[in-house]
C-alpha cells in the first residue's frame, strides 16, 4: 500500500510538469497580447514597452517560464495577477473555500437525488416508479444547468419581485445564512449531476443483484434491505464514485458560470475573468494547483476502492 | 351656497397640496445607502487599469483638478464645461501654453493610513499628474505636457509645448487625472490594495470583499459642506447580467448597473414587469462603424466604400432593432456629442447620403464604376460578445452588402484577439466594432483619422483633412475651433473612411425613492452620486 501510494506520488510529478508547460504554452498560444488588452488599445507604442518590461513579458519566453515554475518549487510563490498585482496564492486560498462548498454541496445533491432514484429504479426494474425514475434522469441529463440557473434566479424575480441571489457570506461568519446562499445554487448543478449518477447507479446495481452472493444471501433468508443496502450497495457504489471523481474537474468548470450568475466568489470565476483578461500567471497557477488536486483526489478514489471491496489490494 | 364654497375652498387647498406635495418631496433626505449590482473591477488603481469600471468604482473616493458638471449643476446629459474640483480658480495664458491652478485650502485627504487625512498641496498635484504622464494607458493624452511645476503650496503651473484645446477636457475627465496621496504608493507600491484608496472625494473606501462587494461610506470632511447625502454605496459584485437585472426587480439593488444603464429591449420588458420603476432613455455618446484598410484595394476606392456606406439600410435596422429609438447620423462625431456635432441635415445633401442614406442602387453603380461589377469578396473581423444589436448589426452588414453584390465572410474573434490585434488596426479586409465613449471630441477625429496612430483603424492618411485635425487641437478659442470641426465633419461627409451604424439610447433604471441621481455621459460615478438621495 505504502509503496503504491508513493509510486503514484512520483507518477504526479512529470505528470504536473506536462500540466505546468502546457497551460504555460496555451496561454502563449492564445491569440492577443496581455499588454494590448490591459490597455484596449488607448495607448501608443512607448507605454506599450514601458507595461511589458514591468510584467516581465520582454523577457525570452523560457525564462519567464523557469522564473513561475522556479517560484512554485524554490519559494511556494505562485506569482501574482498582471491586473490586479496582488498574489495569486493569496486570492485563491480566500476563494477556495467558497467552490469547495459549491462541489461538496453539488456532490451531496446529486449522489441523494442519483443514488435514491438508481436504487429504486434497479430494485423495481421494469415498474412504473423506474420509468419515472429514467425519464427524471435523462430530464436532468438535458437540462444545462446554466440555463437553469438563469430561469431559477430570473423567473422569481419576474413573478415574485423575489430571487435567490444573495450577498455572500463565508460560512465561519454565519452559517446558516450561508448555506442559505449556498443551497440554491448547489441544488441546481447537483440536480443536474444528478442524471448520470441515477443512471450508473441503476446498471450497477442490477448488475450486482444477479450475482451469486446477492442469490444467496436471498436464499439465506435474508430481508430486502439488508441485502440492497449491506450487501449489494457497496459494491455497486465504485462505478458511482469512479464518475464523481471523473466529475471532480466538471465541477470546477461548472462552478465558473454557477458562481457568476449566484454572485458567489469562487475560484470558478477568479479562473474565467483571468482568461478573459489573459492574466497569464492566474490563469497558469490555478490550473496548476486544481490539476494538483485532481491527481490527488484520483488517488483518494483509487485508495477507497480497496474500503468498498475488500479483495482489492494495493 | 355656502357649502358648495366650502367644498370648492376645500378642493383649491386638496389642489395646493398636491400641486406642493412633489416640491416638499424634493427637499434631499440624508442618510441610506445606495446598492449597485456590478461586475467586479479589474484592479483599483486609476493609473494601472484603463477599465471604465476601475475609474468608476475609484471616482467615489477621489477628486480631480477640475471636473464636469454634475447633478443640478449640469445643463445636459454631455455639458463637457469645465468647473473647479480641487483647484478653486485657474488662469490660461494668452498663447494657451500655460496653465495656472490656485487650489483650494484646507482640502484633507481621508483620514486613513499612512495618510491620516493630511491637506492636499501643490505637491500631490505634481506627483498624481507625474504618474499619470509614466504609468497610465491613457498618458497619450497629455503628450504636449513640457513640465508641471510647484510654484507653491496651493499653485501649480503646467507648461505645454504648444497650445492644446483638448487639455482641460482631459484634465476633467473622471478617467484620467485623479489626485493620488504618494504616501499610500510608497507603503502600498501602487494603488490597488483597497487600503491604498485615499482620495478627497466624496466617500471613503471602507472595506473590500474580492468577488463580494465594496462598501463605502461618506466622507465627513468632503470640502463641500453638506455633500453627499448619502450615508453610503454599496457595490455588490454581480458578474451576469440576468442577475443584475433580477436584483433590482426584487429590490436587492437601486442600480443594476454602475450608471443605472440597461438596454432598450431590457426597458421594455423591466417596464412590463416593474411599472413603478423609474426608467430614463438618454442618447448617450457611443458609436460603431465598420473600418476598413483605406490604404489598400479596394478600399483605397472611395467609390468603393461610398457603395459600403449606401448598401446599409440604417432606417431599416433602427426600426427593427431598436425601436427606431436610434440617431442614424452617428459619425464622425457622435450624436449626443451636442456641443460638436453638425447634423447631418445641415450637410449638402449630396454628401450626406453617404452618412444616412440608403441606395443599393447607387451602390452597385459605383461598384460597377470602380471596376466591382462582378462584386467582391469582403472579410469583418469582430468580436460577437458586444451588447444586444451588434449580433444583429453583423449579420445585417453581410445581408445589405449581399444585394449589391458585396460577399461578406464574418470573421468573429476571441476578444482578447481583437482588441489588441484587429481594433488596433491589425486585420486585412474590413471590421466592425464600437468606439469607446470619449468625451472630448478630439478623441473621435484626431484619434481616428491621424496618419499612423493605432486608433486610426481605417488607416486614414489624408494630407488635407491632416492639417484641419492639428489645426483644431492647437485653436484655442473655442468658436473657431468648433468651426475647423464643423469643416472637419464637412470634409469627411462623403469620404466613407469609416462606416457608421446606427447609435441607441441606453435606459437608466433605478427605484422610484431614488432621486437626484441624474446621468451624465462624463464617465465615473462619484459626482453623480453627489447629489443622489433616497427618498424613503
Amino acid at each position: 500500500m505504502k509503496r503504491y501510494i508513493l509510486r503514484r506520488v512520483a507518477l504526479a510529478i512529470p505528470t504536473l510538469f506536462l500540466v505546468s508547460v502546457m497551460v504555460f504554452a496555451l496561454m502563449r498560444f492564445m491569440p492577443g497580447d496581455v499588454a494590448t488588452r490591459m490597455v484596449e488599445g488607448h495607448a501608443y507604442a512607448p507605454t506599450l514597452q514601458a507595461l511589458r518590461h514591468d510584467l516581465g513579458l520582454d523577457r525570452p519566453v523560457h525564462v519567464q517560464y523557469l522564473d513561475w515554475i522556479g517560484g512554485i518549487v524554490l519559494r511556494g510563490d505562485f506569482g501574482k495577477s498582471y491586473w490586479t498585482r496582488q498574489p495569486i496564492l493569496e486570492e485563491f486560498v480566500r476563494r477556495f473555500p467558497v467552490t469547495l462548498e459549491l462541489a461538496f454541496l453539488t456532490i451531496v445533491v446529486s449522489v441523494v437525488l442519483g443514488v435514491l432514484v438508481g436504487i429504486v429504479s434497479a430494485v423495481r426494474q421494469d415498474s412504473v416508479s423506474d420509468y419515472v425514475g429514467r425519464i427524471l434522469a435523462i430530464l436532468a441529463l438535458s437540462i444545462p444547468y446554466f440555463g437553469l440557473a438563469v430561469l431559477v434566479v430570473v423567473l422569481p424575480s419576474i413573478w415574485f419581485k423575489w430571487t435567490p441571489v444573495w450577498s455572500y457570506v463565508p460560512f465561519t461568519t454565519d452559517p446558516l445564512e450561508n448555506l442559505k446562499i449556498m443551497l440554491v445554487p448547489a441544488f441546481v448543478f447537483g440536480v443536474t449531476r444528478a442524471g448520470p449518477v441515477m443512471r450508473i447507479m441503476r446498471s450497477a446495481l442490477l448488475d450486482v443483484l444477479r450475482q451469486d452472493y446477492i442469490r444467496t444471501a436471498w436464499s439465506k433468508g435474508l430481508a430486502e434491505r439488508p441485502i440492497i443496502l449491506r450487501h449489494a450497495l457497496k459494491n455497486a457504489m465504485i462505478p458511482v464514485i469512479s464518475l464523481i471523481g471523473l466529475q471532480m474537474p466538471l465541477y470546477i468548470g461548472g462552478s465558473v458560470i454557477i458562481e457568476s450568475i449566484f454572485r458567489l466568489p469562487g475560484v470558478g470565476l477568479f479562473f474565467f475573468e483571468a482568461l478573459t483578461r489573459l492574466d497569464y500567471p492566474v490563469v497558469q497557477s490555478v490550473n496548476l494547483i486544481i490539476a494538483a488536486l485532481v491527481v490527488g483526489l484520483n488517488l483518494l478514489i483509487d485508495l477507497s476502492y480497496a474500503f468498498l471491496d475488500p479483495r482489492i489490494r494495493y | 351656497m355656502l357649502r358648495r364654497a366650502v367644498f370648492s375652498g376645500f378642493l383649491l387647498l386638496l389642489a395646493a397640496l398636491v400641486a406642493a406635495g412633489p416640491a416638499l418631496a424634493q427637499q434631499p433626505k440624508r442618510g441610506g445607502v445606495l446598492r449597485i449590482a456590478e461586475r467586479e473591477a479589474p484592479g483599483l488603481d486609476p493609473h494601472l487599469s484603463i477599465s471604465f469600471l476601475t475609474h468608476s468604482y475609484v471616482s467615489l473616493t477621489y477628486s480631480q483638478l477640475v471636473r464636469f458638471p454634475y447633478g443640478p449643476e449640469q445643463k445636459s446629459p454631455s455639458d463637457f464645461s469645465i468647473v473647479p474640483d480641487l483647484a478653486e480658480k485657474w488662469t490660461v495664458s494668452k498663447d494657451g501654453k500655460t496653465y495656472t491652478f490656485s487650489l483650494r485650502k484646507g482640502v484633507l485627504f481621508h483620514n486613513k493610513p499612512p495618510v491620516n487625512g493630511r491637506e492636499v498641496t501643490a505637491e500631490d498635484v505634481k506627483y498624481s499628474l507625474d504618474r499619470f504622464i509614466s504609468k497610465s494607458g491613457f498618458r497619450d493624452r497629455f503628450e504636449p505636457v513640457q513640465a508641471i511645476d510647484v510654484v507653491d503650496r496651493h499653485t501649480v503651473r503646467i507648461t505645454l509645448k504648444e497650445p492644446y484645446a483638448p487639455f482641460l477636457n482631459h484634465l476633467a475627465n473622471p478617467s484620467f487625472c485623479a489626485i493620488l496621496p504618494r504616501e499610500a504608493e510608497e507603503k502600498f507600491k501602487d494603488f490597488n490594495h483597497p487600503d491604498a484608496v485615499i482620495g478627497t472625494g466624496p466617500f471613503v473606501l471602507k472595506s473590500y470583499e474580492k468577488g463580494v462587494k465594496v462598501v463605502f461610506e461618506r466622507n465627513p470632511a468632503y470640502f463641500m459642506k453638506g455633500l453627499p447625502y448619502l450615508d453610503g454605496a454599496v457595490i455588490e459584485i454581480t458578474p451576469d447580467a440576468a442577475a443584475r437585472l433580477a436584483v433590482l426587480r426584487a429590490g436587492k439593488a437601486e442600480l443594476p448597473h454602475i450608471w443605472g444603464w440597461i438596454s432598450p429591449e431590457e426597458s421594455r420588458a423591466l417596464k412590463q414587469t416593474n411599472p413603478e420603476m423609474s426608467v430614463t432613455p438618454y442618447q448617450v455618446i457611443g458609436q460603431g462603424f465598420i473600418y476598413m484598410r483605406t490604404d489598400k484595394p479596394p478600399f483605397n476606392d472611395v467609390r468603393v466604400r461610398r457603395a459600403v456606406a449606401l448598401a446599409l439600410d440604417r432606417k431599416g435596422w433602427n426600426d427593427a432593432l431598436l425601436f427606431g429609438e436610434g440617431c442614424l447620423d452617428a459619425g464622425p462625431v457622435p450624436c449626443a456629442l451636442k456641443d460638436w456635432k453638425l447634423d447631418a441635415s445641415k450637410l449638402d445633401p449630396a454628401k450626406a447620403k453617404y452618412l444616412t442614406g440608403h441606395d443599393p442602387v447607387e451602390a452597385k453603380r459605383l461598384l460597377a464604376e470602380a471596376g466591382l461589377a462582378k462584386g467582391f469578396t469582403m472579410p469583418i473581423f469582430h468580436w460577437p460578445g458586444y451588447v444586444l444589436p451588434w449580433r444583429s448589426y453583423y449579420d445585417l452588414t453581410a445581408e445589405n452588402l449581399g444585394k449589391v453584390g458585396i460577399t461578406v465572410e464574418l470573421k468573429p474573434e476571441e476578444y482578447g484577439k481583437y482588441i489588441s490585434t484587429t481594433a488596433l488596426g491589425k486585420y486585412e479586409g474590413a471590421a466592425m466594432g464600437p468606439s469607446t465613449p470619449f468625451t472630448e471630441v478630439d478623441d473621435f477625429l484626431f484619434a481616428r483619422f491621424y496618419p499612423e496612430l493605432p486608433t486610426n483603424q481605417s488607416h486614414v492618411a489624408d494630407a488635407e483633412l491632416t492639417k484641419m485635425l492639428l489645426a483644431q487641437r492647437r485653436e484655442m478659442d473655442p468658436k473657431k475651433r468648433k468651426q475647423i470641426v464643423d469643416d472637419i465633419q464637412r470634409y469627411l461627409a462623403d469620404k466613407a473612411y469609416y462606416v457608421y451604424v446606427p447609435q441607441w439610447p441606453q435606459y437608466v433604471a433605478h427605484p422610484p425613492y431614488v432621486k437626484g441621481f441624474k446621468h451624465h455621459d462624463g464617465f465615473g460615478l462619484g459626482m453623480r452620486l453627489l447629489y443622489t438621495w433616497l427618498d424613503k
